[in-house]
């Protein structure tokens, strides 16, 4: 037991290859916390420029000081009955996500939406979030969006569009729609589909397409003519004791993952040693936040993974699991694989058929059918995995095959296509490659773009209509199990669009209709039989049509004709090896940008990315051994080319990438996003192959000779050498579950100071499970929007600047090639004994009784002394006035309830004070205390892993209390005695028994 | 060798260094008295935009003050009136009369009259009228006798040492509910009883830390 627990002490963990390394530039960085030369400063136009602004506020300051300032108070005309001016409201409503829809909870002060939290009913969200629902709040007071019809590039109104489309749409009724086509992006709004029906059947020949540059799979329906649906994989991790994922990051990127992190946590959460967990197997080609989750990992380039999937079938086959595909596979010959690995996980499959579970995603679409039919060989259909039938956008409103992005590029080429609507999207700047619509749109005729900016393709449309964002319009959405959600806006339009169905509607039938009655309709024939109007209430309150959902339609995948071909096509090997003259290029869906459609947001700019840990920047990331063989390091700029282009980026060398590969984020290298988001990182589209690829073979990498440095916060706030996180296997815990306390000897921990007294009254505490965080960054995301936490831009991050209040560290351990990744959220600390508390001369950080450490804003004076005393690195100074250039709209993102800091004051995590307090008064007015669970912080309402637990520590009976009192419990840094009210639960890893110190090996 | 300085100069040492500890407290003692907001807030009266009048509504006419203030018993804010509160009385009251104009006008064009704040506490403090309600502080402890004025004046400095100085001993300042916004009410002999009373009774236990008012 004793050799376990030495050894586990001896496990190294880094954060970067150069603190493995233990470079120079590492130390200089580390050791210099907050980095003293000012670059705007050294240079001499621009110190010139500092001082006069200088100057010109010092003149004011002067001047306002003399007087007081008038404040006005601007009550309402008349008050609207629901509005209580200083007490938000919450609203339900959904957000469209392809064809996905997240049910939310939008906290609105004064009709100004705030703050965006999951709706706790709806069945895609739970109450959680993701980066992507956060982010929209920032989106909505985007000063970009677009604010008016454009002509030719020329503004102009609503009434001109329409009288152009009726103009047009007398001409197409006369020849059914000849010459007309909708390119949409996909969508799951029951009102469009009406909608989209609708113009079906008045324009029998007009063309309509459905392009998403993330596509979901779906499995098809069996009746492949007139085909109104197809069915979806709703994947149970919960249930599954073995979960293996053939190059699905399920837990980020991939649709539904918010659902996906809290079942999955589910199956790995252990209260006690005989707690059962899940174990899961991933197979990827690069390092994503499932990778980091996986108990084994098998780095294979992603044109093998199909190739990987034969090698378990045909185990399969051996050990008699008759998957009916013997014969695509062959039964003899080796694979090229380690062996011991695949044999193990065969085995682990077969042990536990109808509890495990094989995953696949958007990145390889030909194996969805062979999961399918693996799962069903398993015995898992209808345990942990079920289907639901749903009726996709292209295979509902999609006649012909032709009816395609490929289509309408050649169609336009040929002259056939007069007329093009683009509802949403971006396909100009997303396209693939093979299917340039930049050039064949010029020769388009009319060209109408409907989206919420004026970006790549609306630059190039001959009319722009500016799209309302969802939470200022009446729309519907379908989650993917079906359930049906409203969309009510929130506020009126800021910029003055129109929403989808409006702009649809319009397009469909020459009727300007409002939104809201669009909507109605569709919804009479949903809401069917008796009273419409208290049914209609009812959703509108919920934010969705609540009803009995039986876990839906049997999915039985058939192993003949098309579909053989797939699979055939699936489990074909590839034969050639990769080399530094063949590098295979795979395109990774942003877990910030997305597609590119949040890159004018600058929190997810500057949200550093789980694995790479890189912000405001896509860089080229590979593993050691590529760069090596490729004669390059960090930040050296190349060029990489394949068949269909070019870019250039800067090398970032990230552990655990499969070697020859080079992983590229999607989404960056916008011309037209916007003053965040344009001419940041290289656009990755320009080099894909076709819409559903997610790799590409053959690239050619040279280098350019420049240098450019992304800013990576992978070292920032290092907390060198120290027992920082604390994992164990399965069965380590089991034999010694109180390992993570005891895995730093100290003296027995005495104070200076007489101890306080926290034994009464409320004692806030919080705890973090790293046996379930996935490393997402909703924490900090969410932290962002209530706190108003502000934004610094990538030169402030090179320099170590950036605010987050909770940060998602993440450490290697193992092999620099293929390592091990522990994800560790890290907020203040709130240490009772607080290091920072003790050096700030002027008490602008001090205790209160409830033991938060609290910073008072208007005290600080700046010195830096506490952050520099903070052996966490939470605390985060304002070395300028980020928010006083703000412009007014982004201001409207503001949260009331939380003072907006100026420059030259600290800031750091409060626990979410704001919300610590109106909790407490609100329990006060009813003469009660405060009960368990009423206050939940931001980033634990965010986290969909429900990793983060807050409570009152001083009741034992509270669920934060309890988790605490768990033997995995530990507190960071323990040994200096700072007695910090934040706990961490040890990460537990459940490797297979055989594989343990196992080396992979792999083809 | 002569003197340079004749004899009464060795005492100017002392007057000098007299003169000045005397200046310094004096400069110390004119910015403790002038800079602080018992001088520098209190008696502040702004010119609002409509003459309206606290002592005729409240006052004479005893109008509640949660007539227009709705809000106070729920909100952290106590609302300032929506025009439309004006109208209900002003519609029917004084139709025509020339200092109404401005709410006629607000009225009729939807535009909201803007009013200047007379309390104002800085933006980093986060005050919240109902919790003080519930606890029994009254209108008139912090606003002054506006039943008795004409224009709203600040009557209390609203500085933080004030606000502390209730927050530790909070007993004096509180009254029955019923009295909340009564601004004529004085303290009864058995005031301290009934604090000590209340304070058990509803457990209060006004905050003195810095998050009690800081975020």
């Amino acid at each position: 037991m004793k050799d376990a627990r030495i050894e586990m002490m001896d496990r190294e963990y880094w954060r970067s290859l150069d603190q493995l390394a233990d470079t120079p530039e590492f130390r200089r960085f580390v050791e210099q916390e907050f980095p003293e030369s000012l670059p705007e400063l050294d240079n001499p136009i621009s110190r010139r420029k500092f001082l006069s602004v200088m100057g010109a506020s010092m003149a004011l300051a002067g001047l306002a000081g003399c007087r007081k300032p008038v404040e006005k108070i601007i009550p309402y005309v008349s008050q609207p009955e629901e509005v209580i001016p200083g007490v938000p409201s919450y609203y339900a409503t959904t957000m469209p996500f392809g064809a996905s829809a997240f049910g939310l909870i939008v906290e609105c002060h004064e009709g100004r939406p705030t703050k965006i939290e999951g709706n706790p009913q709806h069945p895609s969200t739970l109450g959680r979030s993701n980066v992507f629902m956060q982010a929209e709040m920032l989106n909505l007071y985007d000063p970009d969006r677009s604010d008016g019809i454009l002509h030719n590039n020329v503004k102009t109104g609503w009434d001109a569009f329409v009288t152009f489309w009726r103009e047009q749409l007398m001409h197409f009724r006369q020849n059914d729609g000849n010459g007309l086509a909708i390119l949409t992006q996909e969508f799951s709004s029951p009102t469009l589909f009406r909608l989209g029906r609708k113009f079906r059947r008045n324009f029998g020949s007009a063309g309509f397409a459905v392009y998403d540059p993330v596509e979901d799979i779906y499995l098809p329906d069996g009746k492949s003519d007139g085909q109104t649906a197809g069915y979806r994989a709703d994947y149970h991790y919960d249930k599954a004791k073995i979960i293996l994922s053939l190059d699905a990051d399920f837990l980020l990127t991939e649709s539904e993952n918010v659902v996906a992190a809290r079942r999955f946590a589910a199956g790995r959460r252990i209260k006690d040693v005989d707690s059962p967990m899940s174990r899961l197997y991933v197979v990827e080609p690069e390092l994503t936040a499932t990778g980091a989750m996986a108990d084994h990992r098998l780095r294979v380039p992603r044109s093998m993974i199909g190739t990987f999937a034969a090698a378990v079938v045909k185990e399969m086959e051996r050990l008699r699991i008759n998957t009916g595909l013997s014969d695509l596979v062959g039964l003899s010959g080796d694979h090229q694989f380690d062996n011991t690995f695949v044999s193990v996980l065969v085995e682990d499959l077969i042990q536990h058929k109808g509890e495990c579970l094989i995953v696949t995603g958007r990145t390889q679409p030909g194996l969805q059918e062979l999961a399918a039919v693996l799962n069903k060989a398993l015995g898992n259909s209808g345990k942990t995995v079920t289907y639901n039938r749903v009726e996709s956008t292209a295979s509902s409103l999609q006649q012909h095959d032709d009816e395609s992005l490929e289509g309408i590029v050649k169609s336009v080429q040929a002259g056939t296509l007069k007329t093009l609507v683009i509802l949403g999207g971006n396909p100009i700047y997303d396209c693939p490659a093979s299917n340039d619509l930049a050039d064949a749109i010029e020769s388009a005729g009319h060209v109408i773009y409907f989206g919420s900016h004026v970006n790549e393709t609306a630059q190039a449309a001959e009319w722009h209509i500016p799209s309302a964002h969802f939470l200022e319009s009446w729309g519907d959405t379908r989650a993917v199990d079906g359930t049906l959600g409203l969309i009510q806006p929130m506020i009126q339009p800021l910029f003055g669009g129109k929403s989808d169905i409006e702009f649809l509607g319009l397009i469909a039938t020459g009727e300007d209709r409002r939104g809201y009655d669009i909507v109605r309709e569709t919804w009479s024939d949903i809401l069917k039989g008796g009273d419409f109007e208290k049914k209609w209430r009812r959703v509108l309150h919920d934010g969705m049509l609540s009803q009995d959902r039986k876990s839906t339609a049997e999915y039985k995948p058939k192993i003949e004709k098309d579909n053989r071909q797939i699979l055939a096509k699936a489990l074909a090997t590839i034969p050639t090896k990769l080399s530094s003259e063949d590098i295979e290029l795979t395109f990774q869906v942003s877990p910030k940008l997305y597609d590119g459609r949040y890159a004018n947001n600058g929190w997810m700019q500057e949200l550093p990315h789980p694995t790479s840990k890189l912000t405001w920047d896509n860089a080229a990331c590979m593993s050691q051994t590529t760069a090596r063989s490729l004669g390059v390091q960090n930040s050296d700029v190349i060029k990489i080319t394949n068949d269909h282009g070019e870019m250039e980026l800067p090398v970032w060398i990230v552990p655990g990438q499969a070697d020859y590969t080079i992983s590229v984020e999607l989404g960056y290298g916008r011309t037209a996003a916007g003053r965040v988001g344009s001419g940041i990182g290289a656009n990755a589209f320009k080099l894909r192959p076709d819409r559903q690829s997610s790799f590409a073979r053959g690239a050619k990498v040279t280098k350019t000779g420049r240098r450019h440095k992304p800013a990576s916060t992978q070292d920032h706030g290092a907390m060198a050498g120290r027992p920082i996180v604390r994992e164990a296997d399965l069965d380590t815990y089991r034999e010694d579950p109180d390992f993570a306390k005891e895995m730093v000897e100290h003296a027995p921990l005495i104070g200076i100071y007489p101890p306080y007294d926290y034994s009464k009254g409320y004692q806030w505490g919080m705890a973090i499970d790293l046996t379930a965080c996935v490393g997402c960054n909703a924490c900090t995301t969410a932290c962002q929007s209530e706190n108003n936490i502000p934004v610094v831009g990538r030169s402030r991050v090179l320099n170590g600047r950036e605010m987050h209040w909770i940060r998602v560290d993440r450490y290697f351990t193992g092999d620099p090639d293929d390592p091990d990744m522990v994800f560790m959220p890290v907020p203040c600390q709130q240490c009772e004994n607080a290091p920072c508390e003790t050096v700030c001369p002027v008490a602008a950080t001090v205790h209160d009784k409830e033991g938060l450490n609290v910073m008072t804003y208007n005290r600080c004076i700046g010195t830096r002394y506490c952050s520099n005393n903070c052996p966490y690195k939470v605390r985060r100074f304002n070395f300028f006035n980020y928010t006083s250039h703000m412009p007014d709209v982004v201001r409207m993102a503001m949260n009331p309830d939380v003072t907006v800091r100026c420059r030259g004051v600290m800031e750091k995590c409060s626990y979410c004070i704001q919300r610590i307090n109106r909790a407490k008064i609100n329990a006060k007015k009813e003469n009660r205390t405060v009960r368990d669970g009423e206050i939940v912080t931001a980033c634990q309402q965010a986290c969909p892993a429900e990793a983060i637990v807050f409570g009152n520590i001083n009741d034992p009976e509270s669920k934060v209390s309890k988790i605490k009192a768990l033997k995995r419990n530990y507190a960071l840094l323990a040994e200096y005695n700072l007695r910090p009210r934040n706990s961490y639960l040890a990460r537990i890893r459940n490797p297979h028994p055989k594989l343990k110190g196992h080396k992979l090996t792999h083809g | 060798m002569a003197q340079i300085f004749p004899e009464w100069t060795n005492k100017l040492q002392t007057y000098a260094a007299v003169v000045v500890v005397v200046l310094f407290m004096a400069v110390i003692g004119f910015f403790w008295y002038y800079g602080s907001p018992k001088f520098t807030d209190v008696g502040y009266r702004p010119e609002q935009p409509v003459p309206y009048s606290h002592k005729l509504h409240a006052g004479d006419l005893g109008l509640d003050c949660r007539y227009c203030h709705s809000t106070v018993e729920f909100s952290p804010v106590a609302n300032v009136p929506p025009t439309q509160t004006c109208m209900n009385c002003h519609k029917l009251i004084l139709p025509q009369s020339e200092k109404l104009l401005l709410v006629r006008e607000s009225w009729a064009a939807k535009t909201p009259i803007q009013w200047v704040r007379v309390h104002m506490l800085p933006q980093y403090a986060y005050f919240n009228h109902s919790i003080h309600l519930w606890a029994g502080v009254g209108c008139v402890t912090c606003h002054g006798n506006v039943r008795r004025m004409e224009e709203v004046t600040q009557m209390q400095p609203l500085s933080m040492g004030w606000c502390l100085d209730c927050h530790r001993n909070p007993g004096p300042n509180l009254r029955p509910h019923e009295e909340l916004t009564n601004m004529e009410w004085t303290p009864p002999d058995d005031q301290a009883e009934f604090a000590e009373r209340v304070i058990r009774e509803k457990k209060i236990n006004p905050p003195v830390d810095c998050s009690g008012c800081h975020r």
